[in-house]
């Protein structure tokens, strides 16, 4: 718990320095996988760099909640560009893979996830860069990787292929129902997580070196990794892995339950004195003697695993979900209502951590947000700003990154390599602006 | 001269492989590795979060001392079916490689100064007690700082390390932190219109099969040691991070809780189509299923063109992809997908979709077409098979195994598989030694007393 060290820290985290401070990112990066893995080095304290291709941008600009802008912007671009520097270049013209080179020169990390071999025809990809900074770090994410059957039938993909393909989805229905998709995009932000791993390691290296490298990541394998005891399985019994709703086949009891008044309660208690605390609860003291139940194997066998879920089941018909969480803070078992997303806005622990939190961003205004989830005591990663109009930061990045003079700017401008925003709903910036908030004059 | 022959021999080469040449992980053992400086203390207990965490770091050569009371871990048991492979649940197994496993008895002194000694050695300590177990024991971050000031000491935990709820008594679990993402409410079935749950125990809030909010956490951390070892490369300090597992899932979530904080709308279940994002759905087939995606709207026309509808369907007049995101719209269309898509096997759409690339009046634009698989036809996947990700393992203690791997590819450093997992307490004989300097009789003594 360390009281000392986590006294006051939401309180303080403005006045600490975040860890990555000093480290320069170019993102070409789209939709979620591409974009949300720099936003994650970019709330822990990177130089995150976006370029998008004028006017228009990133296509995330268009995703929106059954048609719902929020001021202008839409909501899934607003989560994934945290405290990012939006620079509109289009990377077709000689002139902007010019400046993209020159940028790269000056940078640690590239990220894209264009389909394979793209970058390399706009004479911005990973072998055209090291020869410029042998040092920098290139990360290439996508669907199906650089190399391989499906990357080389240049196949699209996006985050409901990944779990379409990988068996995540099809695992993740109720037996005998259609596959499900889930409502996350859970192989882009994840398989964006993922990467950053990756690159974070490759810094590590580079530190010790000096030698840069290429890396990918195919969101469908990464996915796959994260489905544990389904590939032994099929491999050692030769059967195919087959879906269980909510019920958790290695730990028992868990599952989602309905309690009296129609909402959901999920519950967990395999370990011995969890389980027994369980059975307590319930009134049931003696199922944790039962044979079928005692120890954890025996309890986790198809069918002593469905005779106490039924039992708990029937039990927890006649709780409300708030009684049964009582009981199990009480009991020392581990149980929580399924959350709405009012629900997490609105959470109290989330709210006092600082996890959730009230972004007072300079151009959008105030909004809800999730922090970053590491909690660092001495080098707090922070969200400070978010989603900016297509090439808000152009001037910006030119004069004080580049050194360019107003004519070369003009110039740049004049040719096209340099843009700025469609005055579309997603591409400019809220009808509230001012025309000068948000504009960056100085780093800090 | 010289150079320049050497640049038009690269261009002969394409890319694809020129970088498989480099990344293949084929080839991963022949390269250095990224983390081989770094030693890490996995202390975590009952968690897959600390498991995955510390073999993500072993998977890039770092050292890992994977350190479990001389009972065993309770995780090896978390299994499916509770069916063990000589003698390991199945999720163990896949996640305690690269690890030297050693036992300590944290609950004795004499174990707990072993550990000290220990810390002197590591660089990352990863543990998952509840919050205030570890201080209480004299093994704390602020106790364990004084001994090695550079230390990044990580905790996963389901409620954190500060706030109200991180005094909770209450185990941290997967299926608990995807209860409490928010997401699993979000996810699943639609109840069909005038049936109720007893008729349809399936349309209710679902929780993905895998251990995704576990998986989540535990990169997160892995993603925090990293950042942690570059801020100490700077500044020298070690530090301590905190993750909670319901909160690492939550972040992986989109536009909920801003949608909700703009317009107080509750997201709810909305099947296999999708609130945020069309064309994105899961289409049944004449033999399953398949995932359709197109987020632009040429992508969408392309889909139209390529099942036949361009004209009955008027897609020639579609300017904006707006008025599809509409809850009753994507309904509407819905429904007249899925009467084309019912028509072809998932083959024969896969197909249509790369031809449409070549030829279609839209090309090179196509819309994605993914068939939905089980996981048993994932493994057989010739492409995956290629890439490398079900190479089998050969363990010298488990036989030839398959666990995924290779999910990053590298072209200097890349990520190996050294061997899958080992017994409780398999390491002791080398991995006290080699640190503490212990002789045979030594540790004869501290395992006859129960301590290792």
């Amino acid at each position: 718990m360390a009281k000392e060290t986590w006294k006051n820290y939401r309180e303080n985290k403005s006045f600490k320095p975040p860890p990555l401070k000093g480290i320069r990112v170019l993102e070409v990066c789209t939709i979620l996988l591409g974009p949300a893995g720099p936003a994650f080095l970019g709330a822990m304290g990177a130089e995150v760099i976006k370029c998008e291709i004028p006017p228009r941008g990133d296509t995330v600009r268009q995703m929106v909640p059954f048609g719902h802008f929020f001021r202008d912007q839409a909501p899934a671009a607003v989560h994934i560009n945290t405290n990012k520097y939006w620079l509109g270049l289009d990377l077709h013209k000689p002139e902007a893979q010019k400046i993209f080179c020159e940028l790269a020169a000056k940078s640690d990390i590239v990220e894209d996830n264009m389909r394979p071999g793209t970058m390399e025809r706009w004479n911005v990809g990973y072998r055209q860069l090291k020869e410029i900074n042998p040092g920098i770090i290139y990360i290439s994410k996508n669907g199906f990787g650089q190399w391989g059957q499906y990357a080389e039938e240049n196949r699209p993909s996006n985050d409901g292929a990944a779990q379409a393909l990988s068996g995540y989805a099809w695992m993740s229905s109720f037996p005998g129902r259609p596959p499900l998709k889930s409502r996350l995009y859970v192989c882009d932000t994840y398989g964006a997580l993922m990467g950053e791993l990756a690159v974070l390691a490759a810094l590590h290296y580079r530190g010790k070196t000096g030698k840069g490298q290429f890396i990918e990541l195919s969101q469908t394998e990464n996915i796959m990794r994260t489905m544990s005891w389904i590939w032994p399985y099929q491999q050692i019994t030769g059967k195919v892995a087959r879906p269980t709703g909510n019920r958790d086949v290695s730990i028992c009891p868990a599952d989602t339950f309905r309690c009296t008044d129609d909402t959901f309660v999920a519950i967990a208690a395999p370990a011995p004195e969890e389980f027994k605390g369980l059975c307590t609860a319930m009134g049931k003291l003696e199922l944790a003697e039962d044979p079928r139940f005692k120890d954890h194997l025996t309890r986790l066998e198809g069918k002593n695993a469905t005779a106490i879920l039924k039992i708990i089941a029937a039990w927890v018909r006649t709780k409300k979900p708030e009684e049964v969480e009582q009981l199990a803070e009480h009991y020392g078992f581990a149980a929580s209502h399924v959350y709405s997303s009012k629900d997490v806005v609105e959470d109290a622990h989330f709210r006092e951590r600082g996890f959730m939190t009230n972004i007072d961003d300079p151009v959008l205004g105030p909004y809800d947000e999730y922090e970053f989830p590491v909690m660092m005591s001495k080098s707090p990663p922070k969200v400070k700003w978010s989603v900016r109009a297509v090439g808000f930061d152009n001037e910006y990045i030119m004069k004080h990154f580049l050194d360019k003079s107003e004519g070369e700017i003009k110039e740049l401008y004049q040719c096209g390599a340099l843009g700025k925003w469609a005055d579309v709903q997603g591409c400019r910036p809220p009808s509230h602006w001012d025309g000068k908030a948000g504009i960056i004059k100085a780093r800090d | 001269m010289k150079k320049a022959a050497r640049t038009s021999k690269a261009k002969q080469q394409s890319w694809s492989d020129w970088v498989r040449e480099r990344d293949d992980p084929r080839i991963a053992h022949t390269k250095p590795e990224a983390l081989d400086d770094i030693t890490v203390l996995d202390l975590s207990s009952k968690s897959f979060a600390g498991c995955l965490c510390s073999s993500l770091l072993a998977e890039f050569g770092a050292e890992v001392l994977r350190i479990e009371p001389p009972e065993g871990d309770f995780l090896r048991i978390c299994t499916p079916y509770g069916m063990l492979h000589k003698g390991e649940g199945l999720n163990y197994l896949t996640e305690g490689r690269n690890k030297f496993h050693i036992t300590l008895d944290l609950s004795r002194p004499e174990g707990r100064e072993i550990l000290k000694d220990l810390v002197t050695h590591a660089d990352v300590l990863i543990e998952t007690y509840r919050p205030g177990i570890m201080d209480e024991l004299g093994i704390g971050y602020e106790q364990l700082k004084e001994i090695n000031p550079g230390l990044i000491f990580a905790s996963i935990t389901g409620y954190g390390q500060f706030g109200p709820m991180s005094q909770s008594r209450m185990p941290d679990y997967d299926n608990i932190a995807q209860a409490r993402s928010g997401i699993q409410s979000g996810t699943g079935e639609v109840m069909p219109e005038g049936k109720s749950y007893n008729e349809c125990p399936w349309a209710v809030p679902t929780k993905a099969g895998s251990w995704i909010a576990w998986s989540v956490a535990g990169a997160f951390m892995a993603v925090g040691i990293l950042a942690a070892l570059y801020w100490r490369e700077i500044t020298g300090e070690g530090q301590a991070l905190d993750v909670a597992s319901g909160e690492a899932y939550a972040r992986l979530d989109d536009y909920a809780a801003l949608w909700y904080y703009d317009t107080g709308i509750i997201g709810e279940r909305f099947g296999n189509l999708d609130v945020c994002a069309f064309l994105y759905c899961f289409a049944p087939t004449k033999d399953g299923a398949v995932f359709l995606g197109g987020l632009r709207l040429e992508m969408w026309q392309a889909f139209v063109d390529m099942v036949g509808k361009w004209d009955e369907w008027g897609a020639a007049s579609w300017t904006s992809l707006a008025p599809f995101m509409q809850r009753e719209e994507q309904l509407k269309w819905a429904s007249l997908i899925f009467e084309e898509t019912r028509k072809y096997t998932n083959e024969e759409l896969v197909r249509m979709s790369i031809e449409y690339a070549k030829k279609g009046r839209l090309a090179p634009i196509t819309p994605v077409v993914a068939p939905v698989c089980s996981p048993k036809e994932a493994m057989k996947d010739a492409n995956w098979l290629d890439r490398g990700i079900f190479i089998p393992i050969q363990d010298p203690l488990y036989g030839e195994l398959i666990a995924a791997q290779a999910q990053h590819k590298m072209t200097e450093t890349p990520i190996r598989t050294k061997w899958v997992c080992r017994p409780v307490g398999y390491d002791n004989e080398y991995i006290y030694p080699k640190y503490l300097g212990w002789r045979p009789s030594k540790l004869k003594e501290l395992k006859q007393k129960g301590v290792i």
